[in-house]
């Protein structure tokens, strides 16, 4: 079986020779110190940023096969910082769709509705949303382009402990229904990890120091570092 | 006509320089030795442009007009550049604007006859277009760095979403033109009202009447907030794609990094 994503001895200015491949359907936690590469693994995969050596593959295809901006919705991205545009919720939230005019009207309420948002937010100027609020919108921006492939640099870092549930139930809902293939967790939430990914990628100082299945390595870690990592 | 300013009353002008500083002195600012040196610096420059004007007065129009205008353009070409240090080809590029926007707007005039093709009309009125076009290409290139500094993030979020980078600039150039524009915007709607523009106090203490001084300040006026708009849309949507490589990502310019 074609894997979902190969990521193929990649190096960058910040990364060092990383392999890794996931199946489709799967949730992979990227976990590690800051610093570590985790958020520069997700800028190589939608293409944000380009490896200097090595090749990552989307279903046996290299990535700089797909046009870019295919490439970039169906690949989405959500960043640590919210990084919502001037204007209301709904500006946000038809930015990606309007690229191509694939917007529609209801398209906004759905959206919401999926993070947990009332609907009057639609108008509601970014500017009076609160942290979590922000963050939830940012999610909700980058659902409006049915990605294939989520690339997710904790996304639920500033929300409350009911919002933190809701999002990563709605997360498992977008996997089980298969609308969306699978995903690149960051986060620095161990509780979160063990709830959310089947598999866990260890990353520090640029390179993938362990990785497997989320339950054997961080229960039984093999390496000092990670065993450190955990006890912080 | 104006009396003519004597030799004793311009020498009497230190007085004013005195002023602020003994303030400076006074309020321990650090200023006087600046507020000297500027005030110096800006006497001998008037002074030996008034000789230069004089004799570019006496060449035939093509010639006399021609040298000043390319010193003019020349020179605020060095002075914009400043602040686009780190872009490249910043000389070449910012060069063509302001010698391309001056070249329309002298057209403007001469073919609407609004002036005569003099020197003694041309330069002056080059001379504020130039210099404005140069303030204004100097905010528009101050204000891309600080925009793309501080929205980087956004444009990441916008080109991740799809976004081509004129697509994920458009966010940003708004506010880069807006910038550049709002001295010229804010000085339009009080102008007379708070000051008296320069050309029409001028034209006003040579003799000319108020009513024909206008004329030639509206003309003015309004080629100035032309040729800055232009300046800054061209400035901007020149240089905005240097801070991005043709595989739709974001490069890492050194000089966002210091404004």
């Amino acid at each position: 079986m074609v894997d979902l994503i190969d990521v193929q001895a990649v190096s960058s200015e910040r990364l060092t020779n990383i392999h890794l491949s996931i199946e489709e359907g799967t949730i992979v936690n990227l976990i590690g110190p800051s610093g570590g590469g985790k958020s520069s693994l997700l800028m190589l995969l939608n293409r944000l940023e380009d490896p200097l050596e090595g090749e990552i593959l989307y279903k046996g295809e290299p990535i700089t096969n797909i046009e870019l901006g295919k490439l970039r919705r169906m690949i989405g991205l959500v960043q640590q910082t919210a990084a919502l545009f001037e204007g209301t919720v709904e500006d946000n939230l038809k930015y990606g769709p309007s690229l191509t005019g694939a917007w529609g009207s209801a398209m906004g309420r759905d959206l919401l509705d999926q993070v947990s948002l009332p609907q009057t937010y639609l108008q509601k100027y970014v500017d009076e949303l609160s942290g979590g609020e922000k963050q939830r919108v940012a999610f909700a921006r980058a659902l409006a382009n049915k990605p294939r492939i989520l690339l997710l640099d904790e996304v639920t870092s500033a929300l409350d402990v009911r919002n933190v549930e809701c999002i990563e139930q709605r997360l498992y809902e977008l996997i089980e229904s298969k609308k969306v293939e699978g995903m690149f967790m960051v986060t620095h939430d161990i509780s979160q990890a063990k709830r959310m990914g089947s598999h866990t990628v260890f990353m520090s100082e640029g390179k993938i120091v362990e990785q497997g299945e989320t339950k054997e390595i961080l229960t039984h870690p093999e390496t000092t570092r990670l065993k450190q990592f955990l006890k912080e | 006509m104006a009396p003519e300013i004597s030799n004793a009353s311009m020498f009497l002008l230190i007085f004013f320089v005195l002023i602020p500083i003994s303030l400076s002195y006074i309020y321990a600012l650090g200023l006087s030795r600046s507020i000297a040196w500027s005030s110096l610096r800006g006497v001998v420059q008037l002074v030996l442009i008034g000789y230069l004007l004089t004799y570019l007065f006496s060449l035939p129009p093509v010639i006399g007009i021609s040298i000043m205008l390319m010193v003019m353009v020349t020179v605020a070409t060095f002075h914009a550049s400043k602040k686009g240090s780190g872009f490249p080809y910043v000389r070449s590029i910012i060069f063509v604007v302001i010698a391309g926007v001056e070249l329309l707007v002298l057209a403007m005039w001469l073919g609407f006859d609004m002036i005569e093709f003099a020197p003694d009309q041309v330069i002056p009125m080059s001379g504020m277009v130039i210099g404005n076009s140069m303030v204004a290409i100097g905010l528009a290139l101050e204000r891309m760095k600080h925009e793309f500094n501080e929205g980087k993030d956004r444009i990441i979020a916008a080109l991740s979403l799809g976004a081509s980078p004129k697509q994920a600039s458009q966010l940003l150039i708004r506010k880069i033109v807006k910038a550049a524009m709002i001295p010229n915007v804010d000085g339009l709607k009080t102008i007379g009202l708070v000051q008296l523009p320069g050309m029409m106090t001028g034209l006003i203490l040579g003799g000319v009447p108020p009513v024909e001084a206008i004329r030639y300040q509206i003309v003015i006026s309004l080629s100035i907030f032309t040729s800055v708009s232009l300046s800054a849309m061209f400035i901007t949507v020149i240089f905005y794609r240097f801070y991005f490589n043709d595989r739709w990502q974001l490069v890492k310019r050194k000089e966002t990094q210091e404004s």
